[in-house]
Order: structure tokens, then sequence, then C-alpha cells
């Protein structure tokens, strides 16, 4: 059972950025195969309509909250009517130093995402292709740090940072979330690596190749689906995180989003418009990501699941 | 199989290219779990210099501590609603999704912004839509069998609503995992079942689910690992409370050692984490077959 | 950094293929990792002509202490910087950060127990021989007030902040229109609840999910009923003081007012801090609001209208048969300046000039125009031009004439303690411990 017996199903490794025409067919193909599913459809349906409602009906509201004053937030019910907008709410936030926070979880998520690819990328090669037994030794090691969430242990990498003269800076949040994504990274490149064709390696290496071009030209070129997903899943979790910030950073210059909006609670006080205001705003830049990049965002996170 | 019957030596990396990979992650991650079991011997205040060991007090301390027993129920309690709310509903959006093309482009937006959003955001949100007063809760609260609005008054509800959030949270990535899943399954597997006169109920049973077995292994782990790290939600949302109602192991350990400064007796808290985590890491390595050196798409 | 780079490139000499690739990994990691350290602006560095880091608390207040800062680097050659920490969780970051090179040098406290971990590890300038040798400086500030800064009879604290007495905060429209007066005794209050259920209004606003706000009843019930005694036994390491029958007697009456409706049927589920307890009374839908002395700047700046017009306060009532002064007074007496003791030589005396801003007449003109009520001896008549000097004046007065002034627990206490009384405090708001049992786990705090 290889990809080349039923291409339509498997979205090959190079849609997410390839050119248009295998995405047409892959979409053809999905359609096609609907026809013969469509039937058991409909409990499927209505889970679907009941969520748009559990997932829209607050999402309106959050955006109504911020079009309003504090006043008329207070006075009006929350599902009244729009009227008498108002954008000062965003206005109030992005006065004030959202751009500082943004441009650091920009740099930490980036960071994060570089560092967990260039690793596993290492590990995973090495995992999948060096038959001696200290690499299994690797992949299990790694494995069993899948599921150890980092906030188990944020008081020694607390102790950690202090000693290392880290404290207050971008480094010590990105540093061990970075390990923390390693595991699951590892497992998922390796799953992806193991994809490629043993001729293929044969012939490159016949032909002479260095191990850095089979890495670099084959490996990874190959690889890409997984890349992609490692990279996403790295970014998530730095762009998500909060405890690590929370405890290991203080200052206004290394203030990332999420402890941002946590400390605009004590700053707007009651203000709930414009904190809710900074919740959108904090949702915009990942949105657009979304807009501009959302087939390789959905295909990454699907890649998560494994096959 | 193919791979070892052609063992080749040509073109085989040495061990080096996982060495930098194995340095970051040992002094990292391996280094603080080690750091924290030593942590959990002594006593510390977080100032000052290195902690000596002073002994098993807070290992005592730990087994008859009801604060932490009721933690571990919760924790267990909120990983298993959370599963529970999670699974069926991803699963069934998941499965929808991975159809219909048209809609899909349109509402994938709405569907997949929670996604999108931070837990902090979303807690913060959520935070202001369950005022009892001023919120979403106060109007809806009645239609929805909450007559006040008044969600945190016990531990049952306020469980509840932490749960509640988290899934509203995390369904869309689930969603997109058995979205991923679904259009895996071979059309070819429905049109044979179709023939054979299996209906709408039974295809989902003898097709769709055996052949998704791999995500439902993936996602259900997923969330489990995601239930320990609910932290921020339950931070924002309740702060563990109402009393230690929704204190959970992971924000007792928090409130331990950064709100109470017991650093060594947090430390022991965060020790039986990191020994749950890596036995259910285990476990999952063995289910999944993880380790077994073959293609991932094998035995589809 | 520096070896980040070295290491792998040491290897790549090696000069196989293999180390070399592996060099390159590991150069393309440290490169991003030089690339983001460069970005953040790395770990601080700490000179001897770096500017003196001060902390404070971030709030309305903040003002007074951005223009110190400011005439203070006007004459100074060692300059002040101002750090504004969001005020949620205040304590605990400053907590943190002194456990690192990072800490602060000068910081924002609340005396008592929020330093006193501080104390035991020499990490704070005594003050004691400045105020004995700046006897001006020290004559300065109320004396009860500058002895709350005390730690095993040493001054490690100055006044910085006004005085922040906990009062009963009204709603005079909702009074006015159920044709009440605010109470003077333990009777009225309890008519007075009865009175509003009827009228259908919260007869007490109550932030349930903020445990120290609850706190503030227990803390006055204590004082009323067994006096401030009490409290100081157990704030003096005490902790079968929790025995006391007048704790017992104070946990049973926050239950009968929680069974009376006294804070409504869903105070469980309101916040203070997204201000939804501030709110209920500006809006009418609360009477009080028994809250810190800041409650009449959030309301002025929030809901001006209101705080102008229909914003009432008055004391605390007694208890019948109570042996607390019905004058005493809880809450935060001040907030205090603390200087970090790995300041040294030229360093030490600047902080310890900056110090001093606080007694200076701008700086307390500053305070009473950003409607705080400041603990110098002096204020009384620069309250004139307080933005609302009746409420100031009689914030001045009810601290000044009190005979006790006990400081808010959770500051007096260390955290280690604080942290379980307020969880305990929530649950017996909650009716999830009994009396009993609440004085029980009071007693079991350590």
């Amino acid at each position: 059972m290889k990809t080349a017996t039923r291409p339509d199903h498997r979205p090959s490794p190079s849609a997410p950025s390839g050119p248009p025409a295998p995405q047409v067919r892959n979409d053809r193909g999905v359609r096609g195969r609907l026809r013969g599913v469509r039937k058991w459809n409909i409990p499927a349906g209505v889970a679907a309509l009941l969520w748009l409602v559990v997932v829209g009906l607050p999402l309106y509201v959050l955006v109504l909250a911020t079009l309003r004053t504090n006043e008329a937030y207070y006075d009006k019910g929350a599902l009244s009517l729009p009227g008498g907008l108002t954008l000062d709410n965003y206005r109030k936030v992005l006065e004030g130093d959202f751009f500082t926070y943004l441009l650091n979880t920009a740099i930490v998520t980036a960071a994060t995402a570089a560092i967990v690819i260039v690793l596993s990328v290492g590990v995973g090669y090495t995992v999948v292709r060096t038959l001696s037994r200290t690499s299994q030794r690797v992949f299990q090691f790694f494995l069993l740090g899948l599921a150890i969430p980092a906030q188990a242990v944020i008081v020694p990498v607390y102790l950690l940072i202090t000693e290392m003269q880290l404290y207050d800076s971008l480094l010590a949040i990105i540093l061990p979330i970075s390990a923390f994504c390693l595991p699951v990274c590892v497992l998922i490149l390796a799953g992806t690596m193991r994809d490629i064709e043993e001729e293929m390696y044969e012939s490159m290496a016949l032909e002479g190749a260095s191990q850095t071009r089979i890495l670099l030209q084959l490996v990874v070129p190959l690889s890409r689906g997984g890349i992609s997903t490692v990279g996403v899943y790295a970014a998530l979790q730095a762009w998500n995180n909060f405890l690590f910030p929370l405890i290991l950073t203080q200052s206004r210059d290394t203030k990332v989003l999420t402890l941002g909006l946590y400390d605009y609670v004590g700053q707007f006080r009651v203000d709930i418009p414009a904190l809710l205001a900074a919740v959108v705003l904090s949702i915009v830049p990942i949105f657009v990501v979304y807009l501009f990049a959302r087939r390789q965002l959905i295909n990454g996170l699907m890649g998560a699941g494994g096959r | 199989m193919k791979h070892v019957a052609t063992t080749s030596r040509v073109g085989r990396p040495g061990i080096a290219w996982a060495v930098p990979g194995v340095l970051f992650f040992a002094l990292f991650a391996v280094g603080p779990m080690l750091l924290v079991v030593y942590l959990s011997f002594t006593t510390w205040d977080g100032l000052g210099s290195f902690p000596s060991v002073s002994g098993t007090d807070n290992w005592e301390r730990l087994f008859d501590d009801p604060t932490m027993r009721q933690a571990v129920k919760l924790s267990i309690i909120l990983t298993a609603a959370s599963w529970l709310i999670q699974t069926p509903i991803s699963l069934l959006l998941g499965v929808w999704s991975a159809g219909r093309q048209k809609n899909r482009a349109v509402l994938s937006a709405i569907f997949f912004l929670p996604l999108l959003a931070s837990s902090v955001a979303l807690a913060l949100l959520w935070k202001s839509l369950l005022d009892p007063n001023f919120g979403l809760i106060a109007e809806i609260g009645p239609w929805i069998g909450i007559e006040n609005g008044n969600v945190f008054a016990d531990g049952t509800s306020a469980m509840a609503a932490v749960a509640f959030v988290a899934s509203w949270q995390f369904i869309p990535f689930h969603t997109l995992l058995y979205q991923g899943g679904a259009r895996q399954i071979p059309k070819s597997f429905y049109e044979a079942a179709s023939l054979d006169g299996a209906g709408t109920v039974r295809q989902f049973f003898t097709i769709t689910l055996p052949q998704l077995r791999n995500t439902v292994i993936t996602s259900s782990v997923l969330m489990v690992v995601g239930a320990l790290t609910f932290f921020d939600t339950v931070l924002i949302l309740t702060e563990g409370g109402p009393g230690t109602d929704t204190t959970i192991v992971p924000y007792l350990m928090y409130e331990t050692g950064f709100q109470a400064y017991d650093m060594g007796y947090a430390s022991a808290i965060a020790t039986t984490l990191v020994i749950v985590a890596t036995a259910i890491s285990l476990l999952m390595v063995r289910i999944s077959g993880f380790t077994a050196m073959r293609s991932t798409r094998e035995g589809m | 950094m520096r070896t980040a780079v070295q290491g792998p490139a040491r290897g790549g000499r090696k000069g196989t293929r293999r180390h070399r690739a592996a060099a390159l990994t590991a150069t393309a990691l440290a490169a991003s990792l030089v690339l983001t350290a460069c970005g953040s602006g790395g770990p601080g560095e700490e000179s001897s002509d770096a500017a003196l880091e001060v902390w404070v608390y971030q709030d309305a207040s903040v003002t007074v202490q951005q223009a110190a800062v400011e005439r203070f680097n006007e004459k100074s050659d060692i300059k002040a910087e101002l750090v504004e920490v969001p005020g949620q969780n205040y304590q605990d970051k400053m907590r943190s950060a002194m456990g690192t090179p990072n800490a602060p040098d000068i910081f924002f406290n609340w005396g008592g127990g929020s330093i006193a971990n501080f104390v035991e590890k020499d990490m704070l300038v005594d003050l004691t021989p400045e105020l004995k040798k700046d006897t001006e400086f020290r004559d300065s500030f109320i004396p009860a007030i500058l002895n709350e800064g005390k730690i095993d009879d040493k001054y490690y604290g100055i006044p910085m902040r006004g005085m922040q007495p906990v009062m009963l905060f009204y709603n005079k429209k909702v009074f006015k229109e159920a044709g009440v007066e605010p109470p003077k005794t333990w009777d009225d209050l309890l008519d007075l609840v009865d009175t509003f259920k009827k009228e259908g209004v919260t007869p007490f606003a109550l932030a349930g999910t903020t445990p120290w706000t609850e706190l503030m009843w227990v803390e006055y019930l204590l004082d009323r009923i067994g006096g401030a005694e009490v409290f100081d036994r157990i704030r003096g390491g005490d902790s079968s003081a929790w025995g006391d029958p007048a704790v017992l007697e104070t946990a049973r009456t926050i239950q009968d007012l929680v069974d009376r409706g006294a804070f409504g049927n869903k105070y469980q589920s309101v916040d203070y801090d997204s201000g939804a307890a501030s709110t209920l009374l500006a809006k009418d839908k609360a009477a009080m609001f028994l809250m810190g002395s800041w409650e009449y700047s959030t309301q002025q700046s929030n809901n001006p209208d209101f705080a102008k017009s229909d914003l009432g306060w008055t004391t605390f009532p007694a208890m019948p048969d109570g042996k607390g002064d019905p004058r005493n007074v809880v809450g935060n007496p001040t907030n205090y300046w603390s200087v970090n003791s790995s300041l040294k030589g030229e360093r030490r005396e600047a902080a310890i000039e900056f110090l001093k801003t606080t007694a200076e007449e701008a700086y307390v003109k500053d305070m009473v125009e950003n409607g705080e009520v400041p603990a110098t001896t002096d204020a009384e008549e620069q309250l004139a031009s307080h933005p609302a000097p009746d409420f100031a004046l009689s914030a001045y007065d009810l601290a000044l004439d009190a005979p006790s002034y006990t400081l808010s627990w959770d500051q007096a206490l260390p955290a280690q303690q604080a942290s379980p009384m307020l969880t305990n405090i929530q649950k017996l708001f909650n009716k999830q411990l009994d009396p009993e049992k609440f004085v029980d786990a009071m007693k079991a705090l350590k």
C-alpha cells in the first residue's frame, strides 16, 4: 500500500505549497468520494449547526461588547441590539504597549518554531536512517517525554533559568518551550521520513552525495509536510504559552501577548469592553495568518494526528 | 519490512545529527525533570542560594494532604469529562467537514476561531461571558438551566464551566484531526459496504470508526496531555475556587510554588505529575506502537 | 551566548563530514538563539551607573510616583527608572523576581508578611539608622503608619501611598428610595438587609470569586467582636489564637449573613478585578459595599456621576457586646518603599535619597490632588485641594483616630499562610466549611 496506488485520498507531500493543479485534483477526489458518504451525514450536520451556535454566539457577544462604551456595556444586556457603536476601545488598547507585546510573541513563536524544526529534523533523520541501537535509544528517550507537560517542571525551570541569568529575557521562554515540543515533533518527523523510499537514498548515495546533501536535497524536501506540521505545532505551543512568561518574565520589554492580556485585567479594571478589545486584537494577527495560509495551517494541524 | 531486507550501509548518517537535539532536550527538559525530583526533597522558599536536601517531609505531607487528594480526583474528572465531551463532538464534526467543500470554506473560519486564540484570551472572554450580572450567562442562563447565572457557586458547575471552556477551545483542533483522518478512508470501502446493504449507522461503526483508530488514539492522548495543562483556564476563570473545588493538580502546584512559595512541596506535587505523564507516555507508546520502525502509513 | 557558538564550531574543525553537518545544525541553532537574544535585549546587565530600578504597583495612583521619579532624576546623578507592574499578582511577580539577579532596587510593598521573608534572608536595607539621623524626615509621617513598616523593631519601609482604610460604601439613591439611613448599629445593618431584599436590591455587593474582598468582612467582624488583640496574637505567630471564641463567633456571623441573603444569591460568581462588584453598587443593583478607600477613586474614574452625587460612606458598625473599639480600622495603613540590600555605596545613598522624595511637599500635593489621603502629619491642611475634600477628611480622621489599625491579614501573614487562609475564607462564605471546621482549618495553618 504505497502512495501510488491511491493518490486521491492523501494530500501529496508537496500539495500545500505546490501549484494549484494537484489541489484541484485533490478536491475532486474528495467530492467524488462524498457521494457515497453523504447519507450518514445528518446527525453530524445537526451537530455542526449546534456547534455553530455554540461558537458563533459568544463571538458575536464578544465583538459587540468591544464596540460599546463602558456605560452601554453595563446598561444594556449582552444580547441587546447594537447601536451607538464606537471604536474607542480599540484605540485605547493600541495606544498602549500592544505592539511591543505582539512583537515579542512573534519573536518567541518564530524562534521556537525554528529551533524545533532544526533540532527535530536532525534527530528524526538519525532515528530513521541510522541502524545503530543508539539511535533507537535516542528515539525512546524522546518518546518518554511525549506526555509530559512543560508546566509540570516550572519550579526547576525557574531555578535553572535564574541560575543561567536568563530571567526576564525572551530566551527564558523560548528554550524550555522548544525542549518540550521536541518529543511530539521528533515522532511526527520520524513518521514522515520513514515514508521516503529506500531506493531514493541509495541512488543519491551511489551518485556520491554527501550526508548533508542527502538531508537537504532529499529528506527535507520530501518531509515538507511533516516539517510544516512540526512548525505549526511548535508555533502554537509558543503562541499559546502563558505559565512560562508569567513566571519567567516581568518587564514590559519582554512581555508577550498572553501575559499582556492577563495584565490588562489589572490595568483596565472596570473597563471590560477595552479588555475584550484586547482579546479580539490578540486573535487578529493569527487570524490574518490563517486567512493567507489556511491550507498550510490546516494541513499542518491535520498532520499532527498521524495517519 | 522491506527496509530491513534491503539493509545497506550506503547513505547511512551517523548519530552526530541527533546530538544537538539530544543535548538541548537533556538540558531544558530532562534536566528540569530530574531537578524537580531533587527539589521535592528540599525545603525552599524560592529565595537565596541553591537549596539543599532536607528530607522526605514533602512526600509525607503529600500523602495525607486532603487538598492533593481532591486535586488528583478533580484532575481525573476533568480529563475524563473533556474526553467525553470532545471526542464525540469532534468525531462527528470531523467526519462531517471531511466532505462538504462548499460550506466548509465559509464556516471553517468561525469553527476554527477558538483554535486560533490563546487560552488566556479565551478564559478572559468566558470570564466576562459568565458574569452573573452583566455577562451573556445572565441572559441565557435561565434557558439552559442555570437560573441565576451563578456558575461558580458550587464545585460541580464551576468544574463544568472549566471543562466547557476547554472543550470550546480544543474541539476545533480535534475536529481537524478527525477531518484529516476521515479524508484518508478510501471511498471504495463505503461503496463495497453499500453494495452489501449496510446502512449509514452501520457504515459509521464498521468502516469509519475502525479506520480512524489511530486518529482516535492520537487525539485522545493529546486530550489527556492537554488536560494536564488546563492550568491557564483555571487560573483565570476560577482561581481554583469555589474553595478548592477546581484546584486541579497543576494549579495546586502553581499555587503552592508561586503564591505560597513552598517550592519544595510544589516540586513534590510536580514530581507526581511527571511520573503520571511518563506512565501515560509509556502506555501510549505501547498502544500505538510508535517505536516500531515502520512507516506510519503501513497497515492502512 | 559566546560559548554556544564556540562549542559546535570546534567540533566542526575535526573535519569529518558527519561532524561538519552536525555542526551546521548546531550553528544554525546557535545563530537563531543569538538572534532572539538580540531581539529581546538579552539578560540585564547590572553596571554601576545603571538606573535604580523602582517597582511600583500599577494603578491610577502611579502618576504620583512618575512625577517623583522625574523630580528625582533632575537633581540626582544616579537616575531612577520606574517599572510599573500591573496589579494582578504583583506580590507573586515581585517575589519571583526577588529570587533572581533581576530583582528591583527599590520596590512597593505592603509591609508585614509581604516582606518578612526578605528580611529573614537579609535582602532589605535596615532604614532605622537613617530615620534616627534624619528626624525631620521621620516625623513627617504619622507614627502609627510608619511603625507598621517595622519588622523586629527595625524599619524596612517608608510610607509612599495614601492610607487605605476599609470603609462601608453605600448608594445614597437606593437608600433614599427605600427611605432608610446607613447603619449605625449591627441591628440597623440586619434590618437593612431585610429592607433591601424586599426592595429587590442586593444589600451588600460582594465579589465572591476574589476572596480578599470577603476577608474584609472577617477582619472587621473579628475586630468588633473580639478586639484587635486576637489578630495581633495570630500575627505574632500564635496559631492557637484562631481557637479564640471570637473567631468562631465571627464565622457564625458570616454564615448568618449569607443565610439572610445579605450578599444576594449569586455573589459566588461576582468578580472584583473586572469591576463587577463596584458596578453593582454604581448601577443601583446593590445598596452597600465593604471595600478599601480606593473604591472612591475607582468609582470616580468609572462612574463619575455616581461618585459625585450618590456615593456615600460610613464606618463599620459596632457589634452588640463586642470587645473591639468601634473606632478601630482594618485595611492597608499605606504602602511602603523598601530598598534591596544588594545596593551598595553611592547607589544605596541615592536610593535613600529617593525614598525621601515621599515626604516632600510636592509629593504630598500630588497625592492629594490624585485623590489619595497621605500618611503624613501635615496632610490635613492640604486636603482642601483633594477632589473630594469631604471624603478625604473623613478617611484621614478615621485612620488618625483609630486606636488600632490592623493591616490586611493576607499582607500581614507570611505567604505560606495567607494563600490557604483566603481559600478557607472563601469556603466559609460558600458554606463549604461550617464555622467549627473553619476554625479547625485556620488553626492548622502553619
